[in-house]
């Protein structure tokens, strides 16, 4: 096994977390390569110093001014923070959509002819709907005369209808 | 009662990271002022401390990449490690261990900041590889793969420090 891909698998060896194979291969190779070798022991060396590293204990001024904190910062603008609530974001952005749909509209200087063009547009979309009623209400007649016609020639093909006649 | 059970964990967190005791003071004040505006945020049922600590991180890893140009150094770890410490035992190996510290508390501002706050999250603080990705809010599998990387780049220190000059 090459020097590089042992050093690489080193900080998993540490923390036994290798799969029996690799971990034998890599006793294997740090036993007699010294650079692996001092990799491992230089690893397992700052492994051990910070674990241990020493903790420090906040100062009383830093405490103090701790301490002070939520009188100073819960007073500040309770009406903000309810309009900060991320679960209002939706509602912000749909009245972002609606107003300046609204102000498209509102600062239209042509804003005669564009409702004119509204209105047509909705008259000829109402007529258009109007026809495939018509149509569609056409097609149903014609679908219940075929039903009509079926039902005859299927009767007439019947064998027991036949002999009652 | 929020101070009493975050502020030496929030304050040691913000001295590992930034090395400068002064500063840390600052931020961990900045922490706790944005903790106090954020708790109307805060969603009940989740954990409490992963959320503060994900608040804390981004906190200073963004302060340091707004300012890291001003913070390339640390206190010394004479000044107020040594005296925090309490190894006790063989003299000179707490000596090499102290040694070791120093060596690794200034190698610590060599680490990206990413690498630097996951590997002291866990080899410093403590955490495990489940909290810390949680912390992070990346997968464990990358929270592992830096954290082996910062500890390689540690390693390297501490053998060049004793005079080696292989290198990986």
């Amino acid at each position: 096994m090459r020097c590089d891909r042992v050093q690489d698998l080193l900080p998993a060896y540490t923390e036994n977390d290798l799969a029996a194979a690799d971990r034998s291969l890599v006793e294997g190779h740090c036993g007699s390569c010294p650079d692996c070798a001092a990799w491992l022991a230089a690893l397992r060396e700052a492994d051990g110093a910070l674990a241990g590293f020493p903790e420090v204990e906040p100062g009383p001024a830093l405490l103090e001014r701790l301490y002070r904190l939520p009188s100073e910062t819960v007073r500040r603008r309770p009406v903000l923070e309810f309009f900060l609530r991320p679960s209002l974001q939706p509602v912000f952005t749909a009245a972002a959509v609606l107003m300046t749909l609204l102000s498209l509209y509102f600062l239209n200087p042509d804003r005669r002819a564009f409702d004119r063009t509204v209105v047509r547009q909705f008259h000829r979309g109402l007529s258009r709907v109007e026809k495939l009623y018509v149509g569609a209400g056409a097609v149903t007649d014609s679908l219940g005369a075929y039903a009509g016609s079926v039902f005859t020639a299927l009767k007439a093909m019947n064998p027991l209808e036949r002999n009652k006649e | 009662m929020l101070v009493d059970l975050f502020s030496k964990r929030i304050f040691n967190l913000a001295y590992q990271f930034a090395g400068n005791s002064q500063e840390a003071e600052d931020l961990t004040q900045d922490i706790f002022i944005k903790l106090y505006r954020s708790l109307p945020r805060y969603g009940f049922g989740r954990n409490f401390s992963a959320w503060f600590l994900t608040l804390a991180k981004n906190h200073l890893i963004d302060e340091y990449r707004r300012t890291k140009w001003e913070k390339r150094n640390r206190d010394d770890y004479d000044d107020c490690l040594r005296a925090a410490a309490s190894d006790t035992g063989d003299p000179e190996a707490v000596l090499a261990v102290e040694e070791a510290r120093r060596t690794l508390w200034q190698g610590l501002n060599r680490l990206s900041a990413d690498v630097r706050m996951a590997v002291i999250l866990k080899e410093i603080q403590g955490q495990k590889y489940e909290d810390v990705a949680e912390i992070m809010g990346l997968p464990v599998g990358t929270v592992k793969s830096r954290i082996n990387r910062g500890r390689l780049q540690l390693a390297r220190l501490i053998r060049s420090d004793k005079g080696s000059s292989h290198a990986m």
